[in-house]
Order: structure tokens, then C-alpha cells, then sequence
């Protein structure tokens, strides 16, 4: 399904753009690297403060409030991001690595003695949801409950929205919370200050509802990937044990092969141009990020999965301030699975696949799979 | 083993003795402020930018095309600026100076 792969080729050679069709508008699509780059730089002309519009299509009906802190721009954003930075970083300091090496040791173990595994719901998904726990803090008892959320907490394909569900568990976590001086996310979130005040529960309520929505079915997307590509490439897992520094490259260039995001879109509060697009007061352009990772005059073989890839200028976490909150979990996530694939590993013989293809009104494009069998050999 | 002084943003000068292979990494094993290497160092986030001792940039060399793409939008930018994780750390470069940029 080569057109699944990079279905942006000929309109980012030719114009660098192509329209898709959202909420009964044309939203340009911004498909090169540095002109993406320059778009995300630009916020005062391209902006994040329109809530529930960050992806292509709305998401009113699945959520009520502003995510924080994307959905907002400098100088607020600058703000807003500060405060949760701290929590996000977790994933750089030695001692967290550790717990999610540990974590992930455990699950490669148990899969490889299970034998077969359905990687995207028996594994990717409970992989992301423990991982969550560790990163907020929170018992690893709470990620069975959200490993019932499934792939995509506002659009599952088999389970639906639950979203409501959600917000539910958000609203009764911080009034559990309540007066705690736990290191978790929702106690610190009740006592923190901000800007000589306390956080309103609308904005708690932002920071939490993206902690649960980002980073789901994107990391559960590049996982089941990264799984299936192993297995069809035996060779691979050789390639990964000989050199440490593989695995930090192989971490980067799956981000940038499988780019889980297709389109993060910004809103035009005044009249504009966008590569010879009209963008009216108000309406909205495309940041198209699989195309710019497939760039051709940045990229060499860009529809190649090159594990040593360096340097690889890839914005598969995005670009500029509004740039990935979560970025440091997924790279740990990845690479922690990656080391234990090859220290615990023989091989991972393929079973079957059926690909997750996302169907826009201008381009129909893989994401991931719906579900993949696989089987762990050590 | 190069030797190399980083000049934080805060001032500080820290001096760093270091067998890694490049100025990023050489910083984060260091704990050098203002020096993250989020991606690793493959040149996709820019948290390793530092501006060059003018009496270094000839040994150094300038910024590649993929790092001009880069730092062309980077505040701060100047004509001396590199992505740390670009400059690999050899014996000729014992002595030098960077000043770290910082988000």
C-alpha cells in the first residue's frame, strides 16, 4: 500500500500543500519540513488558542474544555507549560529510567512465555497505560482502569468514546486528591500556584484531560509499528545490539518513519496567505507532520526505515513551543522496549497484521494497525 | 581527552574533561545548565545550541545546512551558533570555549 505510506509525495514536491476537508471548510495542509518549521514559530499568525480544534476535526463532542497547555499561545502558553515541564521530565532522570526498564522487562517476559500476542490491546495499550502511572505518579493499580479506555480514549474503534468516562475519573481523582501532599499529578496540580493563585478545576481539569488524550494512541500506534517492522526485519534486532547508540537513533528514526500524528492544525486570527492559499479571519491551516518527516530535499531515502539515521531533523514530537509535552516518556518507552527486545529476544516471528488507515476527504494514510499477532521468542 | 569550558546562562564557567563524543553529550553526562540533548542528539530539537568562542570558530567550523535549517528560527541565533550534538569533540579542540544558549 505504497499510497498508504506517503501520500503527500507529489503535492509536496509540486506546491507544497494540499487541502483536506474539515468542519466544511478547506484547510490547507503545510507539507515541507522548514515550512512547517516556520508555521509552528509564528504563533501570533498561526494560533493554538482555539480549544477543542487542535486536530483536524472538532472534538466538541468529546470534550468541554481547553487542553493545557496546547491549546493556548505564548505568553500564557509559556506559563502554562513551565508548570507541568517539571512532571514531564520525569522520564530524563536515571532512577525513573530504571522503574521503566524494570516495567518494561516485565511485559517482554510475560509475552515471550505467553507466546503469542495481540501486540496493540495485549500489549501497547497496557504498556502505555503502566508507563502513564509511572509518569503521573499514581498506583499502578490505576492503569488497569484506564487500560479499559482502549486505543484512542475519544474515538476507540471497538469500545467508542469515553470521553465522559474520562472526565469523570479526572473530576473524582482531584476531589480524592483533595488537601494530599502526594507527588502525584492530581495532588500536585490542587496545590500548586500559579501566577499568585491556585489552578481553577477548568484549567486542572485542561492539564489532565491532555495528560490522558496525548500520547495514547500515539505511543500505542508507534509500538504495534515499531513490533510489526521488527518482526518482518529479523535483521534489525542484530543491528540494534551492536552499538548502544543504535537504539537512541532506531528511537528517533521510528518516530519519524512512523510519525503518529498526521495533522495538528492552528487557527488564522487575521486574514492570511499560506503558500498561495487564502486563509480567512478565523479559519484554519494543516501542520502535516508525515510529510515533512518524508521530505525528500532533508531526508535521503526518506521511505526507508534507516536505524543509524543521524542527523534525522524529524518534528514527529512537533516543533517550536507547542513541541510534545509528553516526549520524554515516549522516547523512554521506545527505547527501554527496543533494549529489552534485544537482551531478552531471539527474534519476533510475524502472524498477521491489519493496518489502521485514517480516511481523509484528500489522502487515506496508515497510522498503525487495528490489530497485530505476533509472537515474542526468547 | 579535550578539554572544554562551558559558560552557562546563568555565568558560570564549568570545565568539563570528558572522553564523549561530542559537545552535547559531553554537557549532559556533566550536568551542564542549559545543555538538554532531548533527542539524543540527532539534530531534531535544538536543546544543545551554543554560540562558539569567536577564537574557536575556525577550528570548529560553521553550522551544516541541516543545522542552518535549525537555527535559522532559533532566538538568539548568530553567526557562531552550532547544535552541540553536531560538534564532535577530537584532540584538536582541547581548550575550547562555547557559551550555552539555553531555552
Amino acid at each position: 500500500m505504497p499510497e498508504h505510506i506517503d501520500p503527500f509525495r507529489e503535492d509536496r514536491q509540486q506546491s507544497g500543500v494540499k487541502t483536506a476537508t474539515a468542519e466544511g471548510k478547506e484547510v490547507p495542509l503545510v507539507l515541507r519540513l522548514q515550512d512547517i518549521r516556520k508555521t509552528c514559530k509564528d504563533t501570533k499568525t498561526f494560533s493554538n488558542d482555539n480549544p477543542m480544534m487542535i486536530v483536524l476535526h472538532s472534538e466538541a463532542h468529546v470534550r468541554n474544555v481547553r487542553q493545557l497547555p496546547i491549546e493556548t499561545d505564548p505568553p500564557e502558553h509559556t506559563d502554562y507549560r513551565a508548570l507541568v515541564e517539571p512532571i514531564y521530565r520525569k522520564p530524563q532522570q536515571p532512577e525513573y529510567q530504571a522503574e521503566m526498564r524494570k516495567l518494561v522487562a516485565g511485559m517482554v517476559k510475560n509475552a515471550a512465555a505467553n507466546g503469542e500476542v495481540e501486540v496493540v490491546r495485549e500489549f501497547a495499550v497496557p504498556l502505555q497505560s503502566r508507563g502513564l502511572a509511572q509518569l503521573l505518579g499514581l498506583p499502578q493499580s490505576e492503569a488497569e482502569i484506564w487500560i479499559g479506555w482502549g486505543v484512542h480514549i475519544f474515538r476507540d474503534a471497538q469500545l467508542g468514546s469515553k470521553g465522559s468516562e474520562v472526565d469523570k475519573y479526572i473530576f473524582s481523582k482531584y476531589e480524592e486528591m483533595q488537601g494530599s501532599d502526594g507527588d502525584d499529578f492530581f495532588s500536585i496540580l490542587n496545590r500548586i500556584d500559579f501566577r499568585d493563585r491556585k489552578l481553577t478545576m477548568e484549567e486542572k481539569h485542561g492539564y489532565a484531560n491532555m495528560a490522558f488524550a496525548g500520547g495514547r494512541d500515539t505511543v500505542i500506534n508507534t509500538i504495534s509499528s515499531i513490533l510489526v517492522y521488527l518482526a518482518e526485519h529479523p535483521e534489525a534486532i542484530e543491528f540494534l545490539r551492536e552499538d548502544e547508540m543504535h537504539i537512541t537513533t532506531a528511537t528517533e528514526e521510528f518516530v519519524r518513519y512512523v510519525s503518529p500524528v498526521t495533522i495538528i492544525s492552528r487557527t488564522c486570527p487575521h486574514a492570511t496567505e499560506v503558500l498561495g492559499h487564502q486563509v480567512e479571519a478565523g479559519e484554519r491551516i494543516g501542520l502535516c507532520w508525515p510529510s515533512a518527516n518524508r521530505d525528500e530535499t532533508i531526508f535521503d531515502n526518506p521511505d526507508e526505515v534507516v536505524l543509524d539515521r543521524a542527523p534525522n531533523p524529524h518534528v514527529g514530537f512537533g516543533f517550536g513551543a507547542h513541541n510534545c509535552l509528553g516526549q520524554h516518556q515516549a522516547r523512554l518507552i521506545v527505547r527501554s522496549l527496543l533494549h529489552e527486545v534485544c537482551d531478552q529476544l531471539d527474534k519476533i516471528e510475524f502472524i498477521e497484521a491489519v493496518p489502521e488507515i485514517e480516511e481523509e476527504s484528500s489522502y487515506s494514510r496508515q497510522v498503525g494497525y487495528k490489530s497485530a499477532r505476533i509472537k515474542f521468542v526468547s | 581527552m579535550p578539554k572544554v569550558t562551558y559558560v552557562t546562562p546563568s555565568g558560570d564557567e564549568v570545565v568539563v574533561n570528558s572522553d564523549e563524543p561530542n559537545l552535547m553529550q559531553a554537557a549532559v553526562t556533566n550536568q551542564v545548565e542549559g545543555i538538554l540533548g532531548d533527542c539524543g542528539g540527532v539534530a531534531s530539537c535544538a536543546t544543545c545550541h551554543v554560540h562558539i568562542d569567536p577564537q574557536w570558530i575556525d577550528k570548529v567550523g560553521p553550522a551544516t545546512d541541516i543545522e542552518q535549517g535549525m537555527l535559522e528560527l532559533e532566538d538568539n541565533a548568530t553567526d557562531n551558533s552550532r547544535l552541540g550534538c553536531q560538534v564532535k569533540l577530537t584532540p584538536e579542540l582541547d581548550g575550547l570555549v562555547v557559551r550555552v544558549v539555553g531555552q
